[in-house]
């Protein structure tokens, strides 16, 4: 701008102020390094994970991947073809080749198959182990979290009940989750013999993830003015009457939005459920063949950060088991990248809309 | 309460139900401060199973090295000690060896045949070396053989003793009564051990002899630098000088010598070794497993701390509120990274990534480098590095947003520029908040399982800290992966699964103090008079 040439009070360019630039553009570079950083990983898998889950004809979406159970991959050579199938596919295909030398009265040919597990199928008994999971495990956590935290913002007066009572809600957010699942596996699994089950892991990630919930719910609950209950408590309801009509509806968006978070977490741990509740591989999908209705509760599930972590350290790395090692990534960075989203967006809006 | 005495006076009265003497909305309240009760309650079980599943652990260990000392395990590794320190000496000779090779193969271009010539004297001197332990050797092999099946005739009594007792307990006492069990008599079946002390006598009496002559004839070999065959007789005549004291603690040597708990709980603190499933003997020390974690922390800190902490300062202070838009819930995004996914990149791209880059020529400078694993300390630190990140940077952010408005305008007023400003009124009073920031950063690495059980590489050793920077480059195991990586294969109740257990325990405490520290230093923040 050329009049603030003129301008008397201009900064004029010195040593000091050329360091100062320099220090705002390092700080900057770190702001920027680490968005680097989480844009390569993300881009990485989601650019070599979506050649497993979408493809370019009609549906768009590898169904198979997404709707069934990973098999084991044969790789073979036959009639100087290169094949490669899932287990079923490769034992009809066998048979309808015995059978066809057979019929022209040849020895069943032999093929020799290289064999990779879990790197054909689909990742679906996965999908619906985690999704149950985290419904389960997020009821109860809500359940008690958001009874907690009007307790606790409500009722409670400064004393040293509440003193111990916030304590323990820190400390227990900085619990690693490794000695939940060894807590989980002590209590629940030998303890109450509930073994290797869904109803272990629910409890188990409930109470992870319980500080985050009580945290979450009393900030929104605090978010609600005094105003409010006062002008309620005025008109002759009872506490409870005023916790219910005058807070919790307006508290209520913003609890849920925040536990979303939890729900992130939930859905992306993986030590507390390894022990507690799930499987390597299982053949039946949760609601197949149960005897009786409670054998749902108490039944181990595959779930998808388990499944990673089987098919990226127990399998070779190569370009057959890379399509279901990077798809898996994929659609679970995808799920929960999504939750994670729809929180942080969500209460960004939610911030906006009440303000009192 | 009011409402429990009559007032029939009074128009309007309202009749409450009434259970157990309590008004439904002090029900209600009950209710709700059960449920606040659940979190004290959790961390309370959490304690209370950790240390029900762990505590057995001292007690099986301080078992588990009494057989060991009993079945003379222990007498038979001190002879073993000797001997590898002799093998210690050998590898400098093989050493010495390799680099003449060099030196002659290289600069002066010799043929292989005529290097092997010039080294001929050399190679006599080393095969001589060689020779002068085989006596000992031979003993060590003999004993070995005969304190192991001590230990494994007393274990197979064990079970046989647990079989029978079960049998009793289950009611068939006639079937308990055909479980043949022996007794193992210690002192008679060490004999054989003890009594061959005559004979390493002998052994060590001519091991001393000849490795003295081999070392005076050190100086005279061929074809190799003197100075360092100097050094290689400095060390025998070390090495030789140390065997009346070995010879004097195997004569006071006492099987029967008690081993203490303290022992058995020193053995696991301060334990160089976590050997598991060994032919010979299980060792449970944690020490190689807390440095392994330790050493992940530090790299993934001092990479997280920097751009944690520098973000946080630029996004509060210097970026325009666009930015901030738009770096912030990015930030937060990446907190939402499943670590599993992270280990899987770690595994997948990064640990071939860093170890090309690490060949590169312009880093050859530095030790370690190029990587010789694609997954070691480094890799995982990396990663666990993008983990503490968010929850710095977060933390980091709101220290910094809590800082009074009053003192940056005040600041301002007085003729500061920004930098000035931020260095010196933002960053001091915003910093034990960034301090408890880095500390629960810490916390939630040293907690992290999946990315140390994927990419650090697990191998079960105290990194070689004489290698210096080199060590951080090295594979490591960890205390979470440790528990995550055996928890599936041990047997409920063993020693194993208890040490685990322990391992847990550990863990928990070092979370708790962590956490702990990190509100300490907080609160002291809060009372600061502003």
């Amino acid at each position: 701008m050329s009049h603030a040439n003129h301008h008397p009070f201009r900064a004029k360019p010195s040593l000091g102020r050329t360091f100062e630039a320099g220090v705002f553009w390092v700080l900057r570079s770190t702001a920027y390094i680490i968005l680097l950083c989480g844009g390569f990983v993300f881009g990485d898998i989601v650019l070599k994970g979506s050649s497993t889950v979408f493809r370019t004809e009609f549906p768009f979406v590898n169904t198979t991947f997404l709707t069934e159970a990973p098999e084991s991959l044969y790789v073979f050579e036959h009639d100087g073809v290169k094949r490669e199938m899932g287990d079923r596919e490769f034992r009809a295909f066998r048979g309808a080749e015995a059978r066809k030398a057979e019929a022209a009265g040849k020895p069943a040919p032999e093929i020799k198959a290289t064999s990779y597990v879990y790197s054909a199928g689909g990742i679906y008994p996965c999908i619906v182990g985690t999704v149950l999971l985290v419904v389960g495990s997020m009821s109860i956590a809500l359940a008690l979290g958001v009874a907690s935290a009007i307790f606790l913002n409500e009722y409670a007066r400064q004393g040293r009940f509440i003193r111990v009572v916030r304590l323990t809600i820190l400390n227990l957010a900085g619990v690693p989750s490794i000695v939940f699942g060894l807590f989980g596996m002590g209590l629940f699994v030998i303890f109450l013999d509930w073994n290797v089950s869904l109803l272990a892991g629910w409890f188990t990630l409930a109470l992870m993830v319980l500080p985050v919930v009580i945290t979450a719910s009393e900030e929104s609950l605090k978010a609600v003015p005094q105003g409010f209950r006062e002008a309620s408590l005025a008109l002759g309801a009872t506490k409870w009457q005023t916790i219910r009509k005058a807070v919790l509806p307006f508290a209520l968006p913003g609890i849920l939005t925040s536990s979303i978070l939890g729900i992130a977490r939930v859905a992306g741990e993986t030590a507390p459920i390894m022990f507690t509740a799930a499987f390597v591989v299982r053949d039946k999908l949760p609601w197949q063949d149960l005897e009786r209705a409670s054998d749902f509760f108490f039944q181990g599930v595959m779930a998808l950060p388990y499944h990673i972590y089987v098919v990226s350290s127990k399998i070779p790395q190569n370009e057959y088991t890379e399509r279901v090692q990077y798809g898996t990534a994929f659609v679970f960075l995808l799920i929960v990248a999504a939750i994670a989203t729809t929180s942080i967006v969500l209460r960004a809006r939610l911030r906006r809309r009440y303000r009192w | 309460m009011a409402e429990s005495t009559p007032a029939p006076d009074f128009p309007v009265t309202k009749r409450r139900l009434r259970f157990f003497g309590l008004t439904s909305d002090e029900l209600v309240q009950l209710f709700f401060r059960g449920n606040a009760m659940v979190s004290v309650l959790v961390l309370a079980l959490i304690t209370l199973f950790l240390f029900k599943e762990g505590l057995a652990f001292f007690g099986q260990n301080q078992r588990n090295l009494e057989v060991y000392r009993r079945a003379g395990l222990d007498y038979v590794d001190q002879l073993r000690q000797q001997e590898q320190d002799h093998t210690a000496l050998n590898r400098y000779l093989l050493e010495v060896r390799m680099k003449a090779v060099a030196d002659l193969a290289g600069p002066q271009g010799l043929s292989v045949e005529a290097v092997n010539q010039r080294l001929e004297a050399f190679d006599q001197y080393s095969i001589r070396f060689d020779d002068a332990i085989a006596p000992l050797r031979g003993l060590v092999s003999e004993l070995s053989e005969t304190a192991s099946a001590i230990k494994t005739k007393f274990y197979i009594n064990e079970d046989k003793r647990t079989e029978q007792r079960q049998l009793r307990a289950a009611g068939r006492a006639d079937e308990a009564a055909r479980v043949a069990v022996e007794e193992v008599d210690f002192a008679r079946e060490i004999e054989p051990i003890l009594a061959s002390r005559e004979v390493y006598l002998e052994i060590n009496r001519g091991l001393s002899r000849e490795l003295q002559e081999i070392a005076v004839l050190a100086r005279a070999v061929p074809g190799v630098p003197a100075e360092r065959m100097e050094r290689f007789a400095g060390w025998v005549v070390q090495y030789v000088a140390g065997f009346p004291a070995i010879e004097q603690r195997l004569a006071t040597w006492d099987h029967r010598e008690p081993v203490s708990l303290l022992r058995s709980f020193s053995a696991f603190i301060f334990g160089r070794q976590w050997l598991t499933a060994s032919f010979w003997q299980d060792w449970y020390g944690v020490l190689p497993l807390f440095v392994g974690s330790l050493m992940v922390s530090l790299i993934a800190l001092s990479l997280a701390v920097p751009l944690g902490v520098g973000a946080a300062i630029y996004v509060n202070q210097i970026a325009s509120p666009a930015e901030q838009r738009i770096i912030k819930p990015c930030i937060e995004f990446i907190a939402a990274f499943p670590s599993v996914v992270l280990g899987f990149f770690g595994i997948a791209v990064l640990g071939e990534f860093l170890r090309s880059v690490s060949g590169a020529a312009w880093l050859d400078w530095v030790p370690g480098f190029p990587l010789a694993e694609r997954l070691n300390a480094l890799t995982a630190g990396c990663l666990l590095g993008l983990i503490a990140v968010p929850t710095i940077f977060t933390l980091a952010e709101d220290a910094l947003q809590n800082v009074p408005r009053s003192f940056k305008e005040a600041s301002f007023a007085l003729g500061a520029t920004r930098l000035q400003t931020i260095v010196r009124v933002i960053i001091p009073t915003a910093l034990s908040g960034i301090i408890s920031a880095v500390l629960l950063g810490l916390g939630r690495v040293i907690g992290e399982t999946m990315v140390v059980l994927l990419c650090a590489g697990n191998r079960i050793e105290i990194p070689d800290f004489t290698a210096g920077l080199a060590a951080f480059f090295q594979p490591v195991h960890s205390m979470t992966g440790i528990i995550a990586q055996e928890m599936g294969e041990v047997v409920r109740g063993e020693i194993h699964y208890r040490a685990l257990f322990v391992v847990g325990i550990v863990l928990f405490f070092l979370s708790l103090t962590i956490n702990f520290t990190a509100q300490k230093v907080l609160r002291r923040y809060r009372q600061h008079p502003i």
